[in-house]
């Protein structure tokens, strides 16, 4: 570790400049905002720690706050992206700890990847706090909401422009701890602290994975940065076993975090939460990490086909699993969520086929129109104060704003054409095409039909037809609740147009570099059959839904099994129960009597009876330390016989 | 020995022993002419006056190149001052503590409490530089007996009686036990000099002397094992644990063990690492004999574990939490990586900062409700927010969440146990799967504290010198989690401890 004064730290720091070949100590040019972009997730940081120690006395002007830090990391973050689209890479990185020979660094990076995310996430977060204004209005726990959201802030955009697998790895449990607050955020409801638990829980099993996965990738290539790794990846100096094995480590990780099969289960639990953190954490971004990570590990990836392969089937599995589960759930949250754990199933299905660009275009799309969903649910929440969709009905008219912004959203993630979920998810159907996944191909259109189907569902049973509340009051939401749906819904339209087969890939291209060819050549058909299937699934659920010409039961009612378990989430949850739930109930239970009932056992079973009688009681004590010591000598007993087996002595 | 072969001796490297010596005896002096209704409390004051003093002078001796006396007896190498420093910080945070602790039912015993407490640390301090087999079993005896005592203190308390006599018998096993083994070693080479006893066995050709050998071993290895609190030697600790008087559990988790850990790498590097044995390595009777020191680790991290999940007394979890924690430290042993020393040195460091503060919040929070139910932590975070926070760092800490020292002291023995050839894989994922049942029991003593609503709204009083650990150890967690280098640096100094037998 070197220790730096004032005038040499600079020298400490690497700056690598493709294009500028800028000296350590030149500091001429520093004052672009790509060198500065750590600055970014300092932002919310700050907000989040004035809140920490001052929310409890500004109350509800503690919004200002968090929106006043989200907008500045947002500005940043855009300026950022505009740097980037004529300038190289940058990445700035200093030693932090050596251990031996080995050097662990801390730094950020600025590429192509990056710089979309860090716009993507904080623009989002920005819309949510300034909706969370209206919409958490008047809960006592105000400010306590606002630094949590601060908190989540600085760890996502921390973990965006990580690096090096190390930091990545701290941001992402940081991004975990500030989920896990946020869910729990109603912690008076049993569900809401069930469902915390069970988020972190789940969570960690696949972290366990990635932190495998990273300490043998540092193991094998002797560093967490990026670079290395993908170098020592590419000069064959790791076997492809390792490769392989490392690759699916971390992919568990991304399961995880990305809620797919079969670590979903908390995501739709997750909803839970306030809506606003569904909207940012559990649609938007968070649930996107794990699709950033494979995709910002992508050569990794690239390099074994058992990896890609792995990834495409688990998205590919997960796309049509999740959609199957959203045909049939009644509460306006789960049925978004499942679309969400269906939605991120398609993009690790595309980085699974080798469509980089089209994973990342629809992470992108993803996070607006389903920011917007979610967002629009959470006006038709606050308005009728129910989930339950069966309890909704003829709020198109109520609720004049949020009900066209929901349409856009459920058209957008339905994939019709001109709407940015169109050319997003085309770009999948391509990319499996291209790539020869037949089997996977199919599987994704028919999860769209899924898709276009249960969105339309939810979108004819919440806003058409006679109202099925008794709820009397129903009025649109402020304004402040309203503005952030009204962007997320232009850009719902809107983003798809930055990689069209029309007007040109512009993304694809500043992805991954002009020279490369980015956009998939597929046959003109695959849209029209992507378009034709939207379709169908939305002529269906306005047959059954809309028009209701077409009874609700049709099918449920010869296909009652089917719809149980399909009602039942496949019953994963009950199934994770009876096993790994039981198992380590049964451990703990089992270790806990061998402590309990064997060793303190009589003790503890006569204790009454021993203070009852007095001086007798001072005998079982003493039963207790013999057995104490028994079991020492056990141990050093097996141990010397075990020795004298096996120690090649005697 | 005449007079002036004595006087030769640099008597100055044994200040700080000397130092901790002089206030002990003071103390015990003082409190004998005090009269009885003389508040004990300024005594208190006194000995951690003496034991900061004592760190002055020990971080005075630093640049001192390595120095033995009393016929190579009593060292003063790197390894020495490096655990010397924890020993002393451990012992005036424990002071700091024990100067507020007030029981339910009250105590008399201040008095003894503080030099007795002196007593054990000089044990302890005594062990770490000891390079003779006679002196290192003297300071052992000296911190156990002390021990013993305190542990005992509480005399109205019948959990606290019942903790000391448990405690008594099982280091009596225990010191026979090691006794045993140390016999064995003095048969087999005539001589009672940790140097000398290492050369000896080095020149051991015989299988049947080196079974012997091996045998003194295990005996070793499980006799001290009850000062790591580890298998097969845990099972007094619950028990003592929750009887003892808070400061003196948070002594018997912390300083205790350090000084364990202290006398098993001492004891194991200088006798065994040089040995021929029959067993996987010819050439060292540690390295072959290394899978039993994994397996036991393995165990100890998976029983501590798992055994704490269900506990619903505080101090009896952080017994079980303490049992799995050694067996951590425990893996960077069996690994024994030539980071070894340097990474256990750390880990001690960081579970010296992360649980004594956790002990000062847990006493202050078991102090004012007389109760030591988890529930007592519920809704700490409405009735005191800081303390909350600081004890989450604590929390979050031990359970090894990156940011904190717990991670880092983690990382660096799971890298350990990759960095030898060839790697201990199946130990490295024992830790990691033993690391994420502990996230149960930790999160959920996290979830009391932030998410459920408080039994009492009493508001929480906080005494001065526990406020003090407190936040001296939540700073100290938080630095040594985020500038890790800062303290690698200053590890840099004693280069890997490789004056250790000379």
């Amino acid at each position: 570790m070197k220790q730096g004064k004032c005038s040499d730290t600079i020298s400490g720091w690497h700056v690598e400049n493709e294009k500028r070949a800028m000296g350590p100590f030149d500091k001429g040019d520093c004052d672009t905002m790509m060198e500065n972009a750590w600055i970014i997730p300092l932002f919310p940081l700050f907000s989040f720690l004035i809140l920490l120690v001052a929310g409890k006395s500004m109350k509800e002007r503690s919004a200002y706050i968090g929106i006043a830090a989200t907008l500045l990391s947002f500005i940043s973050a855009a300026m950022v992206l505009i740097e980037r689209f004529h300038e190289p890479t940058y990445q700035l990185h200093r030693e932090w700890l050596a251990i031996g020979k080995a050097s662990i660094a801390m730094g950020f990076e600025i590429n192509a990847l990056n710089a979309l995310m860090l716009v993507v996430v904080s623009l989002v977060s920005f819309l949510v706090h300034v909706y969370s204004k209206g919409y958490m209005h008047g809960d006592d726990r105000f400010s306590v909401f606002y630094a949590y959201l601060g908190l989540f802030t600085f760890a996502m955009l921390g973990l965006v422009i990580s690096d090096n697998l190390l930091q990545t790895y701290i941001f992402w449990e940081l991004v975990g701890l500030g989920s896990f607050l946020l869910i729990g955020f109603y912690f008076y409801k049993e569900e809401a602290k069930a469902a915390a638990k069970k988020a972190f829980i789940m969570t960690r099993i696949g972290d366990v994975g990635l932190l495998i996965g990273m300490i043998l990738l540092f193991w094998q290539t002797g560093s967490f940065q990026y670079d290395d790794i993908f170098a020592a990846v590419q000069a064959g100096n790791v076997s492809a076993t390792m490769i392989t094995l490392c690759a699916i480590l971390i992919f568990i990780g991304a399961i995880g975090k990305s809620g797919q099969f079969p670590l979903h289960t908390w995501l739709p639990d997750a909803m839970e939460g306030p809506t606003p953190v569904s909207a940012l954490i559990h649609a938007a971004t968070m649930v996107a990490a794990g699709v950033y990570l494979v995709a910002s590990l992508f050569p990794l990836y690239e390099a074994s086909e058992t990896a890609m392969l792995t990834v495409a089937v688990v998205g590919g599995f997960t796309a049509i699993f999740a959609a199957s589960i959203g045909l049939v759930q009644t509460d306006i949250k789960r049925v978004l969520a499942y679309s969400t754990v269906s939605q991120l199933g398609y993009m690790m299905l595309a980085l699974g086929s080798g469509g980089y660009v089209a994973g990342v275009f629809h992470l992108t799309t993803h996070a607006f129109f389903k920011a917007l969903l979610f967002l629009a649910a959470g006006s038709v929440i606050h308005a009728v104060h129910t989930q339950d969709i069966e309890k909704m009905g003829g709020l198109w008219r109520k609720l004049p704003l949020t009900a066209p912004l929901f349409l856009i959203g459920t058209l957008a993630i339905s994939g019709v054409p001109l709407l940015s979920g169109f050319f997003s998810k085309d770009e999948i159907l391509a990319a499996a095409w291209v790539h020869g996944h037949v089997v996977l191909f199919w599987i994704a259109v028919v999860a769209a039909f899924f898709t276009a189907f249960y969105m339309f569902r939810l979108f004819f049973l919440v806003f058409s037809g006679d109202g099925r509340s008794e709820a009397g009051d129903v009025h649109e939401s402020p304004a402040t609740m309203t503005w952030p749906m009204i962007v997320l819904g232009i850009l719902s339209i809107a983003a798809g147009y930055v990689n069209t087969p029309w007007f040109g890939p512009f993304l694809g291209d500043f992805l991954t570099g002009e020279s490369a060819p980015s956009h998939e050549e597929a046959p003109l058909w695959i849209m029209i059959v992507a378009t034709a299937v939207s379709l169908a699934g939305i002529y269906l659920a306005w047959l059954m839904y809309g028009k209701r010409s077409l009874a609700r039961d049709w099918l449920s009612s010869k296909n009652s099994l089917t719809y149980n378990v399909l009602l039942n989430k496949y019953y994963v949850d009950e199934f994770y129960r009876m096993t790994v739930g039981y198992m380590v109930k049964v451990l703990s239970l089992f270790l806990q009597y061998l402590d309990r009932f064997i060793v303190e056992g009589f003790a503890n079973v006569l204790a009454a009876f021993i203070r009852a009688i007095g001086t007798a009681g001072s005998k079982w004590q003493n039963g207790q330390v013999q057995w104490y010591g028994a079991v020492t000598f056990i141990g050093l007993t097996v141990l010397i016989v075990i020795l004298a087996f096996t120690g090649g002595y005697l | 020995m005449s007079w002036d072969t004595l006087m030769q001796y640099k008597w100055g490297i044994m200040t700080p022993e000397w130092i901790i010596l002089g206030v002990g005896i003071a103390l015990s002096l003082i409190d004998l002419l005090m009269p009885n209704d003389k508040s004990r409390r300024p005594l208190g004051w006194f000995a951690f006056v003496g034991v900061i003093v004592a760190i002055v002078s020990l971080v005075a001796l630093l640049p001192v190149h390595t120095t033995t006396i009393l016929n190579d007896s009593f060292r003063l190498d790197s390894f020495g001052k490096a655990f010397k420093l924890l020993l002393l910080f451990g012992a005036a945070f424990v002071l700091l503590l024990s100067i507020d602790y007030q029981p339910r039912e009250g105590m008399k015993y201040y008095g003894e409490f503080y030099y007795l407490f002196l007593t054990a640390l000089l044990g302890a301090m005594v062990m770490t530089s000891s390079g003779d087999l006679i002196t290192l079993f003297v300071g052992l005896e000296l911190l156990s007996i002390s021990s013993y005592i305190l542990a005992g203190l509480r005399k109205a308390h019948s959990l606290s009686n019942e903790s000391a006599l448990k405690y008594v018998i099982n280091g009596g096993i225990s010191t026979a036990i090691t006794l045993f083994g140390m016999s064995y070693v003095f048969g087999l080479t005539g001589s009672t000099n940790l140097k000398k006893i290492g050369m000896q066995l080095s020149t051991l050709q015989d299988s049947g002397h080196q079974y012997v050998l091996a045998l003194a071993f295990l005996l070793l290895l499980v006799g001290l094992s009850f000062k790591l609190s580890s298998v097969p030697f845990h099972m007094w600790a619950p028990d003592v644990y929750q009887g003892a008087p808070t400061p003196v559990t948070a002594f018997l988790s912390v300083v205790s063990k350090t000084a364990g850990f202290v006398i098993v790498l001492r004891l194991f590097i200088t006798i065994f690492a040089a040995a021929p044995a029959q067993g996987k390595d010819p050439s060292s009777m540690l390295l072959s004999m290394q899978d039993y020191i994994a397996f036991l680790a393995g165990a100890t991290m998976v029983i501590g574990n798992v055994i704490a999940l269900k506990q619903r007394n505080i101090k009896r979890l952080f017994a079980y939490s303490s049992i799995a924690h050694a067996g951590y430290i425990l893996v960077g042993f069996a690994s024994m990586s030539w980071v070894m020393i340097d990474s256990i040195w750390f880990y001690l460091a960081a579970y010296l900062l992360m649980n004594l503060g956790a002990f000062a919040v847990l006493q202050i929070i078991t102090d004012q409700s007389g109760s030591e139910d988890i529930s007592q932590f519920a809704g700490l975070y409405r009735r005191h927010p800081l303390l909350a926070v600081l004890m989450g760092i604590f929390i979050l800490s031990l359970a090894g969440i990156p940011g904190t020292a717990g991670f880092i002291g983690k990382v660096h023995i799971f890298l350990g146990a990759f960095a030898t050839d060839p790697a201990h894989y199946v130990l490295a994922s024992v830790m990691v799967a033993a690391t994420v049942v502990s996230y149960v029991y930790y999160f959920g003593l996290f979830t009391q504290i932030f998410f459920r609503p408080a039994a009492v709204h009493e508001p929480i009083k906080l005494p001065i010198g526990a406020a003090l650990v407190v936040l001296i150890c939540a700073v100290g967690t938080l630095v040594f989690g985020v500038l890790p280098g800062m303290v690698y640096h200053f590890l840099d100094q004693f280069q890997h401890f490789d004056d250790f037998l000379h």
